[in-house]
């Protein structure tokens, strides 16, 4: 059973040396990437990094890019790289030199695009918080402690399910708007919004307040539709379809 | 050198931690020490709910505090601590009300109240939940209420080792991960919320980052690890990866069967059958594959086919997702392949006898969440009381320390010496396993791995707990020579991943030593050899110390008199 994979991993120590490591590894039924990422850390070079938390797509942590696609390092099988359907018009990124790749049979690892690389697949995420925050993602009311809660129909919750599912994981960030413009606030963030503006339970202010924060010339406007974020988003989120509903339901009376 | 200064520090941000932060930072200079990103801490993985008795459908209306305390308490196999277990109670409804009010997206029913589910052991459907990501609904909205109060937090920092002067904790020693460098950070109080400590098993639902730092640290300071011998297995987590495969699957109808196509179930449990109780299932499974009955000797299969597409693709959507992207195997045309896994512990660092809860006996150490025994949970956790112990007593914790006031701290000079001494004592280490010429610690966590799964796993037996004891002790040598880079410290998670399992050892050896010792059966401890409760002799709390000898046993009264200890049957 015991079949080798071969893997090309982007190496860069965080001072400007950039380069591409062979290693082979041993594979087992069921192997993730994110476990071949370990076996090399664990048999080959204990400083190879890369960030993990749960191993079962929920906290967001392993993402990068997997034969030129952004993923879930945890989610995406080493015997179904090869086999997986991509998604179309992806963009090309590009993190250095690696013309010996082959693509039939290496699988290539690199980090997240359009995030500056700390080191080997570890990104620089303050960028991705600091958007976050700016579209203060968060509900203003007192707490409170007594019976009943605020309601909210089942209806009225279906409007914000999808939303709410963001792991924060920064795949969508793989955006072409991401690339070029540095101060974008990016898919995930407004997505975001869309998940406070659209509860049934907040406030005209707030809502007003995520409204012109998202409005302005970095926010809904920089999008260009290239619906990159709906493809590679691994929790059905559809941060494009969040900001088409931010753009035609509530800014297009501003 | 970098030095930090704080009214309190909280080491953690899953539920407990981020909740403990919130109360402190309102009033106090606080802040919240992580070693992922806050919203990465495993709190988000939580699947089912959160226990509450809000009574918010018609079938639960006369459902009360008491009647949930009673549940737990039972469920527990009456090794709880009853008062605790009562305030618990007593304050659920209030704070998952006021998770509301942050703006938690429940689950609704058609009232517009949050939507209750029934769960295992539970006289009335009282779990509250959000989809099948609750945890993650939770831990999102305390974040983003964090974020709205401005609460510190020092993301990607490790706690390595706390500092204790005079007795008295006044602060922590972390390693500043992306910098590599290492960072003191003073504090008149800690408070350690670091979660679970699962990945001691080779087989856990658990999250790869929960190894019980917060426990080794505190342990290594000279406090005692309660009740750890009593750890929860869930019967059904996916082969391969152990991610959980929730008792759903099973309630809607899914069959076990093993390597000869039969449904086994009917040999232990000829009523219930797949749905009865999750150590019963757990064992059942287990003694197939120990005969010989199972696939590849480690797994049975859990099959959904009969359902339909329909019907898996409509009730159960997650399960699906998981098997198909863990484990190649799509529901609908084939079986899960599931073996038990490690899934909650129910011990964890002890806390002062009739003290305040999550108080220690380490003066200016406080506790919560997993890693504590407060103890809420006896020798078994119910479903749902965890994500409530942690909000609960983070919110009460942070309440009972603002209350007492800020603690006297020893001199700044007597402080500092022993700030110094503890950094050069890590540097050390640093240097020595960079120089060591031993094995490397995977070689190490596997066996420890294999050990606590084989010998101290769902089946404990005398022979193979002193076994997996001495095994232990083995690998603790061994890892004193353990081989690792130190020397560059940036984001080097191999360096990280070794101080996790220095930690791990520690728990491990405690948990079989503790296993040992309990000679009967109650709750999720299961012996071959004594398959029976015994009050008369057990009906006490253990506390493990670490001594020159080696590992000693106290006993500790637990705290009854609000429900009478009897025979737990369902
Ligand atoms: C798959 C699964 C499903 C579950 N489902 C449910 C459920 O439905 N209902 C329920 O009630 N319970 C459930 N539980 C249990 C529950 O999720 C946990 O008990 C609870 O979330 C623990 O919360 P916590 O705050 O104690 O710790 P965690 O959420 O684990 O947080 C620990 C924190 O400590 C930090 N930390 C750890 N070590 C260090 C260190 N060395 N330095 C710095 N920081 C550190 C981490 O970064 C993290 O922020 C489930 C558990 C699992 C495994
Ligand atoms: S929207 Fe999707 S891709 Fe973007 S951060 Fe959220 S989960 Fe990740
Ligand atoms: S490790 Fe959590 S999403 Fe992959």
């Amino acid at each position: 059973m015991a079949e080798n994979i071969k893997f090309l991993v982007y190496r860069n120590s965080g001072n400007g040396d950039i380069r591409y490591e062979r290693y082979e590894v041993p594979i087992f039924k069921g192997m993730s990437v994110l476990e071949a990422l370990f076996y090399i850390q664990d048999h080959f070079d204990s400083t190879l990094a890369f960030r993990y938390a749960c191993r079962g797509a929920i906290c967001g942590s392993c993402g990068m890019t997997i034969d030129k696609v952004p993923m879930l390092a945890c989610r995406m099988q080493v015997s179904t790289v090869k086999t997986t359907k991509k998604p179309v018009n992806m963009p090309e990124f590009n993190f250095g030199e690696h013309s010996d790749w082959d693509k039939e049979n290496e699988i290539l690892i690199e980090p997240l695009p359009n995030m500056k690389i700390l080191k080997d697949l570890v990104v620089d995420m303050d960028p991705f918080w600091k958007f976050y925050r700016e579209i203060e993602p968060y509900f203003v009311r007192n707490w409170n402690n007594v019976a009943p809660e605020s309601k909210q129909s089942p209806f009225q919750m279906k409007a914000i399910e999808r939303l709410v599912y963001c792991i924060l994981c920064g795949l969508c960030w793989a955006c072409p708007v991401s690339s070029k413009n540095p101060s974008y606030l990016g898919p995930a963030q407004l997505a975001k919004a869309d998940r406070f503006i659209n509860d049934s339970r907040i406030t005209k202010e707030k809502q007003q307040k995520v409204i012109s924060r998202v409005i302005k010339e970095d926010g809904v406007p920089a999008c260009e539709r290239f619906f990159i974020c709906n493809r590679v988003c691994p929790k059905g989120v559809m941060p494009g379809t969040a900001i088409k509903d931010l753009r035609d339901k509530w800014i297009k009376n501003e | 050198m970098r030095i930090e200064e704080f009214d309190v520090i909280i080491i953690g941000a899953g539920l407990s931690g981020l909740r403990a932060g919130l109360e402190l930072s309102s009033k106090w200079n606080a802040a919240i020490i992580s070693k992922v990103y806050p919203v990465r801490s495993h709190s988000g993985a939580a699947q089912g709910g959160i226990n509450a008795a809000l009574g918010n459908l018609e079938v639960s209306k006369e459902d009360t505090p008491k009647g949930h305390a009673f549940d737990t308490v039972k469920g527990s196999d009456y090794l709880a601590d009853q008062n605790v277990v009562m305030f618990m109670c007593e304050e659920a409804p209030k704070i998952v009300i006021e998770f509301e009010s942050m703006g938690a997206p429940f689950s609704r029913l058609e009232s517009g109240l949050i939507a209750q589910r029934p769960f295992g052991g539970a006289g009335f459907p009282r779990t509250c939940y959000a989809g099948d990501r609750t945890g993650h609904a939770l831990l999102h909205t305390l974040y983003e209420q964090s974020v709205r109060n401005g609460v510190k937090f020092f993301d990607e920092y490790f706690l390595i080792d706390l500092i204790v002067v005079e007795n008295k904790v006044t602060g922590a020693l972390c390693l500043n991960i992306a910098s590599g460098e290492l960072v003191i950070i003073r504090a008149s109080y800690v408070i350690l919320a670091t979660g679970g400590f699962g990945r001691i098993f080779k087989r856990s639902t658990n999250a790869l980052i929960n190894t019980g730092d917060g426990n080794g640290a505190a342990f290594r300071a000279g406090v005692p690890m309660q009740d750890c011998e009593f750890v929860q297995f869930h019967p059904t987590t996916l082969y391969g990866t152990n991610i959980l495969i929730t008792e759903g699957a099973r309630g809607e109808g899914g069959l076990l069967y093993n390597k000869k196509s039969e449904r086994f179930m009917s040999k232990t449990a000829p009523e219930a059958m797949e749905l009865a109780p999750r150590d019963i299932v757990a064992r059942a499974i287990d003694i197939e594959v120990i005969e010989g009955r199972g696939f590849e000797n480690s797994y049975v299969h859990l099959d959904l086919t009969h359902l339909g597409s329909e019907k898996i693709k409509e009730r159960l959507p997650g399960i699906r997702e998981i098997s198909i992207f863990f484990a190649g195997v799509d529901p609908i045309d084939e079986p899960i392949p599931v073996q038990p896994g490690q899934h909650y512990s129910m011990g964890g660092i002890a806390t002062k006898y009739k003290g305040d809860v999550g108080e220690t006996d380490l003066p200016s150490l406080w506790v919560a969440g997993e890693c504590s025994c407060l103890s809420v949970h006896g020798a078994n956790r119910l479903g749902g009381n965890s994500l409530l112990e942690t909000s609960v007593f983070g919110r009460a914790i942070g309440r009972k320390l603002l209350e007492k006031g800020l603690p006297q701290k020893p001199s700044l000079i007597i402080r500092e010496n022993v700030e110094n001494e503890l950094l050069q004592k890590i540097e050390n280490l640093f240097n020595k396993w960079e120089n060591n010429k031993g094995k490397r610690p995977v070689e190490i966590s596997d066996i420890m791995g294999e050990t606590m799964n084989k010998n101290v796993g769902v089946f404990r037996k005398q022979d193979l707990l002193e076994k997996a004891y001495e095994d232990l002790k083995k690998i603790q040598k061994e890892f004193l020579n353990v081989h690792v880079a130190t020397t560059d410290r940036k984001f080097n998670y191999g360096l990280i991943r070794t101080l996790e399992l220095r930690n791990m050892l520690d728990i491990a050896e405690v948990t079989a030593y503790a296993a040992l010792l309990r000679k009967e059966s109650r709750g999720a401890h299961y012996r071959w050899d004594y398959p029976k409760r015994d009050d008369e002799n057990f009906l006490w709390h253990s506390l493990v110390y670490r001594t020159k000898d080696g590992l000693e046993l106290k006993k500790k009264p637990v705290i009854l008199g609000i429900f009478e200890v009897k025979e737990r049957v369902y």
